[in-house]
């Protein structure tokens, strides 16, 4: 029964020059039809003109009209808006005059308008292969709910209208141009408004309607448009309006409501539009009750389009094709936007508003978007929802701070893949879950009520049907009865306390932080950080191709190399990300690596060691009071370092670069010195096991080096033997040559 | 039972870092205005692209009016668009692979470069060919050890002299093992690093305060038992004495006496001549719990009538407020206030943008957030409405003066039990936190609100020193009898000046 009305005032819709309220055209707005008449008087603005109870909808703002639509297309939409744009909520004004002044008065206005904005009007054309992507993007974030071909609010004449840069700015920030927020904000990119823009113009060229200048009509059009009383709807500074006829003393039938209005706006209301605002108009001055008055905003609004609440509303048959899912393990709640039954009981007020304003959301699996209608439409409704929505308290009084363990370890666990496993279908704090990509567990105290929590985990499926998630409560019993020795209260308010704890709640099980790969594609990477093989200021070089070495800037070395992938790095915890190598690495000194030796025997300065009973570092001027100061480094076009440091005053280039052969993979590493004066100079090269193989060529069982053999200074014994390269430095530039070959 | 909280909790820089895995925790109660707030204040989120991960740590604007964003992860990315209405910015990466990055700043003339305070150095990072990408890193200073992870480097914007300062945390947040861990350093233009101070504890951001004094906020911890903005005086020591062994590293300076731990700073501060007093004391749960990066509002008026004051936000409750500094008988002190929470992640850092709006993102990593982003970027915008809030407070020698955004009617502005003032201060001790002690509720025997209503003298009967000094206004109204959106306001009396 309760659908009849609608039935009633809307099959006679086949008349599309009708003004359309989406909303109304739902199968299930469930108002009756003084309701329906209600929301129109709203929707269409009446309050502008006829004082009363009912809120004033914002017009839209013409200052940049000018340059956001044609002028031809303007002129046209002045003189019969019903034909230029059948559906339009906009009367027809032009029709109070004589037929003989209407065009003239129209070019008059569009001159006015125009001149409003210093921006040009433009066209572009459209490329064909944008339409495509355009026409999907429609679809997926929820365009068609109300704009669906055929039924809906009407986009037939947007080609007209628009060009590709006005259209997409528009459709990008739509409630600059119409503050009343019915065509709201979808969260667009530019780049989506831009394609989405594209599909609505087509790939069709226009051209753009010229105007050429004359203050004479602009200065009669701005007259003209307030003795037309345009102002009351268009808010133009230094244009009043005037007021007509208060709303409670309208007649049904008669003004702007009579079948053929004369000498009054013409909203080409059908005679049932008229019949329900006629109904309506009696009891006008009353204010509607807190739950009408949602019912009413969430049809004017077309909310219904896609949630439900109270019975009203929900996805029609013909829409739910398009609401997708990156999720299709969640069934229907991964699709459809959640029901608002109780919403006002549900959220947290702050994250109602949050929704609401500023738009946040929880789902990003879901396709269709949370439009964002903005606070001149919806800032009456969270304080409504909050009043009317109501639960039977659950409260979890908050624990004392010596008792909170107990708790917090059973909501960890119940959390876990050894507990319920709430994991396997929800993300935390931002790490996947291994299995569905549900709704992020973590934010579940910041979003939401406590006696909603309560009761829906009690039965989910009472509050979202449908929903794929399981009764861990069935008839109130706990599944498990190990925990909290199995009282269903304990256990919610367990996991209520852990979701409480935000991001200090630990992990729970089944949810893996794991460390990221740095991948080197085609250039060579350079990431800092702490790593066991090159110290606290390491420095991790990649190059494409699979080889990678790391430097340690603190001490001036090379100090590892490796094959394989490059590092991977762990960002889940306090520190920077320590790097650690993929591939298995070939692990050298890290003391400083050049040096004055006294004599050829004189011992190689070792770097301090620090450890657990002696943590203070007993030297901590050790690389400075050897002469080494680091640099920096400079990137070559393919992104390769070139070490830069001094030792003493001889300042060094040290650049390796890759090399990859069949037999051998390795590094060959260039020294470049400049010395202010001649002098020598060491340079460890390589230590422990390492064997002479042949003039110039050193090596352990994974590393062999090649070397000038006339530098080459063998010294030391068994496994402390050691490498050095003795440098006869001339005054000015030197360069020196190693190779590093990789060993399997 | 908040003093029992503070006592056993675990700050930012707390024992957390010598733990397998973070430990639950909670992050205290919320001021409860976040609803009234938006009225005035709106967060705008800034969104960062799908798949991109940017956990900022640094902010800096360039000469183009793009913002430099240095983050954990070590990148630096330059972002465009920030003040669009409804901001859909780009970011493109400036340079990558560096050590989590807590300080940017731009050197006046050097267009394509940017100096970073990274964990590993200061290092000038350059895009020599134009390319828009960096490829020259340069050692500026490496003057410091760096031995431990919870080592943090932060770094201050360039002074009028073209001086950078760098704010380095202890070993492990309780030790100093490696060199200069627990001192800030002056970074001179020709390059020259300088111990300047010690005795840092945990400092979360370095800069000058609205008189262009210079600055660090402090954690909670050990001789820290609340966090606190405190002016880094050259050869000061600011309170936490374990870094004392890096004095014959720094010439000129000489090691300070030891404090002695379970004093009051007030008296021990007459022992030890070096020890800076708290200026600021954020008390701890109340208003925030690990305070991080700050910002001087120089907006001119565009960010709301808090021109010239301190904006700092907090990791733990992810919230931003205020502060005000003074300098009374040559001692730095001044209030701390409520302003704005709701964020979405844990503030590490504020920056404000070419319309005036207050950029602030961060992380949750590592520690307890109230936030539930791991990440985010977030734009607070004045929405041009004036709040009615305590503007800003002075001391006087019998009382203070309190300063109001909107007029106070004269009924309840003339009325004495209208303020409510109590005081406390805390123990200055080794032992981590530590509980608000030795409470006064001096009496308030005059209020006197000027003609304009824009402010008040109130007379005490005694003022305290060394005493964090608690403002409750509640019982004000604007002309309009409207509530005060925020009530509380808390003065730090170091010095009374003289009548």
């Amino acid at each position: 029964m309760r659908w009849a009305w609608a039935i009633l005032v809307f099959t006679s819709a086949a008349v599309w020059a009708q003004p359309v309220v989406p909303g109304l055209l739902q199968e299930r707005h469930g108002l009756d039809a003084a309701g329906q008449g209600r929301v129109l008087i709203e929707e269409l603005r009446c309050a502008w003109c006829h004082k009363g109870a009912v809120k004033r909808k914002l017009g839209p703002d013409l200052s940049g009209v000018g340059a956001r639509l044609d002028a031809g297309y303007l002129k046209r939409f002045l003189l019969d808006p019903h034909t230029a744009d059948p559906g339009t909520q906009m009367p027809d004004i032009l029709g109070m005059l004589p037929e003989d002044e209407q065009d003239a008065t129209a070019e008059v206005l569009t001159y006015y308008l125009k001149s409003l904005s210093a921006g040009k009007f433009s066209r572009a054309n459209v490329d064909a292969s944008m339409v495509g992507a355009g026409k999907k993007l429609f679809e997926k974030v929820g365009c068609i709910t109300c704009h669906a071909p055929g039924k809906g609010v009407g986009l037939k004449h947007v080609p007209a209208k628009y060009g590709l840069d006005s259209l997409s700015a528009f459709l990008f920030q739509p409630r600059h141009a119409r503050p009343a927020g019915r065509m709201p904000d979808m969260n667009l990119t530019r780049a989506e408004a831009r394609s989405i823009a594209a599909y609505l113009l087509g790939p069709k060229e226009l051209k753009v309607t010229e105007l050429n200048p004359n203050p004479a009509k602009v200065q009669a059009g701005k007259l003209v448009f307030r003795s037309l009383n345009c102002t009351s709807c268009h808010k133009l500074p230094n244009q009043k309006s005037q007021l007509k006829l208060p709303m409670a003393e309208l007649t049904a039938g008669k003004g702007c409501l009579a079948e053929k209005p004369d000498g009054v706006p013409n909203f080409h209301l059908s005679a049932a539009q008229r019949d329900a605002i006629g109904k309506a108009l009696a009891g006008i001055e009353k204010p509607l009750p807190d739950r009408l008055q949602v019912q009413h905003t969430m049809t004017a609004l077309n909310c219904i389009a896609c949630h439900t609440r109270d019975g009203a509303g929900g996805v029609s048959n013909a829409m739910f094709q398009h609401f997708g899912t990156d999720e299709e393990g969640l069934g229907n709640p991964g699709r459809i936007p959640p029901p608002l039954d109780g919403v006002g009981a549900k959220l947290r007020p702050e994250w109602l508003r949050k929704v609401l304003f500023d738009g946040e959301i929880v789902r990003p699996y879901m396709h269709t978007r949370m439009p964002q209608f903005g606070e001149a439409a919806l800032a009456h409704l969270p304080p409504l929802l909050e009043k009317v929505d109501r639960l039977p308290p659950v409260t979890f009084p908050e624990l004392k701070r010596e008792g909170r363990r107990p708790y917090r370890e059973a909501g960890h666990q119940l959390v876990g893949d050894k507990g319920l496993n709430c994991v396997a279908c929800h993300n935390f704090n931002g790490k996947p879950s291994p299995g569905l990509k549900g709704l992020d567990l973590l934010t579940s105290f910041e979003r939401l009520q406590p006696s909603w929590y309560a009761h829906f985990m009690r039965d989910p499926q009472k509050y979202r049907p449908g929903i794929v998630m399981p009764n861990f409560w069935p008839d109130g019993q706990a599944v498990r009865q190990d925990v909290l020795e199995g009282s269903t209260h304990e256990q919610l308010r367990a996991m209520w306390h852990y979701f409480s704890l935000g991001r200090s709640a630990r992990d729970p099980a089944g949810i893996r932080s794991v460390g990221t790969d740095l991948l080197v594609t085609d250039r060579t990477r350079v990431y800092r950080g702490r790593s066991r093989v090159a110290g606290y200021r390491g420095i991790a070089v990649g190059f494409p191709g699979g080889v990678s070495y790391a430097f340690n800037a603190q001490n001036g070395t090379l100090s590892a190399l490796w094959q394989g992938e490059f590092v991977s790095v762990y960002w889940g915890g306090q520190g920077a990300g320590n790097f650690n190598p993929k591939g298995r690495a070939i692990e050298l000194a890290q003391d400083v690596a050049f040096y004055r030796l006294a004599k050829d025997d004189a011992p190689w300065p070792l770097r301090p060691v620090m450890t657990k009973e002696q943590p203070v570092n007993p030297d901590p001027l050790y690389p400075r009071n050897r002469g080494y100061q680091f640099g920096g480094y400079q990137l070559d076009k393919d992104g390769v370092p070139t070490f830069l440091y001094r030792t003493g005053a001889v300042t060094v280039e040290d650049i390796a670069h890759a090399v990859v052969a069949n037999r051998l993979t390795g590094l060959v590493r260039t020294l470049r010195l400049e010395a202010p004066k001649a002098e020598t100079i060491y340079f460890r090269v390589l230590t422990g096991k390492v064997q002479k193989l042949a003039p110039g060529q050193y090596g352990t069982d994974s590393l062999k080096v090649r070397v000038p053999e006339a530098s080459a200074l063998f010294r030391g014994q068994g496994e402390a033997r050691e490498l050095l390269l003795k440098l006869n430095l001339p005054k000015g530039k030197s360069e020196w040559g190693i190779r590093y070959d990789l060993l399997r | 039972m908040i003093c029992c909280v503070k006592y056993r909790a675990i700050g930012l820089a707390g024992l957390l870092a010598l733990l397998p895995s973070v430990q639950a925790e909670e992050v205290g109660a919320r001021w409860g205005t976040e609803q009234r707030e938006r009225e005035f204040y709106r967060v705008v989120n800034v969104p960062i692209p799908k798949g991109q991960v940017i956990e900022s740590g640094a902010f800096e604007l360039m000469p183009d009016n793009r913002m430099a964003i240095g983050t954990r992860r070590g990148d630096i990315y330059l972002m465009s668009g920030v003040d669009d209405d409804k901001p859909r910015p780009r970011f493109e990466k400036f340079a990558e692979g560096l050590d989590e990055i807590f300080g940017l700043a731009h050197r006046q003339g050097e267009k394509d470069a940017l100096y970073v305070t990274h964990s590993a150095e200061l290092t000038r990072v350059r895009d020599t060919n134009g390319d828009g990408r960096a490829d020259r890193f340069e050692t500026v200073s490496d003057a410091w050890g760096y031995r431990n992870y919870h080592e943090y480097a932060f770094g201050s914007k360039f002074d009028a002299k073209g001086n950078l300062y760098v704010a380095l945390g202890l070993s492990a947040s309780y030790h100093s093992r490696a060199l200069f861990r627990g001192w800030a350093m002056k970074i001179t233009p020709d390059g020259k690093s300088i111990p300047i101070a010690s005795g840092l504890r945990s400092p979360g951001g370095i800069g000058p305060n609205e008189h262009g004094a210079l600055f660090y906020i402090e954690s909670q911890g050990p001789w820290n038992s609340s966090c606190s903005l405190k002016f880094l005086k050259p050869g000061g020591f600011m309170g936490h004495p374990v870094s004392f062994n890096w004095y014959p590293y720094a010439p000129g300076l000489k090691r300070p006496v030891a404090p002695e731990s379970g004093t009051r700073i007030v008296t021990e501060k007459e022992k030890v001549r070096e020890l800076v007093p708290y200026a600021v004391v954020f008390p701890y749960i109340r208003m925030g719990r690990s305070i991080t990066g700050y910002v001087v509002d120089k907006t001119g008026g565009k960010f709301g009538p808090f021109e010239n004051q301190i904006f700092l936000g907090d990791y733990t409750q992810s919230i931003i407020m205020r502060a005000t500094t003074e300098q009374i008988n040559g001692v730095w002190q001044g209030a701390c206030y409520p302003f704005r929470e709701g964020l979405s992640t844990g503030i590490l850092n504020v920056q404000f943008t070419p319309k005036g709006r207050l950029l602030a993102g961060g992380t949750n990593r590592g520690w307890p957030v109230r936030g539930i982003k791991p990440f985010a970027l977030e734009r607070l915008d004045w929405t041009g409405k004036m709040p009615f809030e305590i503007k800003r407070i002075h001391i006087t020698p019998d009382g203070f003066k309190i300063l109001f955004t909107k007029p106070v009617d004269a009924k309840t502005g003339n009325d004495p039990k209208s303020y409510r003032v109590k005081t406390f201060t805390h123990i200055y001790h080794g032992g981590y936190g530590g509980p608000e002690v030795d409470q006064t509720t001096p009496t308030v025997q005059r209020a006197e609100l000027a003609a304009d209503g824009l402010s008040a003298r109130i007379t005490l009967s005694t003022l305290k020193r060394g005493h964090v000094h608690e403002f409750d206004l509640g019982a004000l109204r604007d002309r309009r009898q409207g509530e005060l959106l925020h009530r509380h306001a808390y003065y730090t009396v170091n010095e009374v000046p003289k009548k």
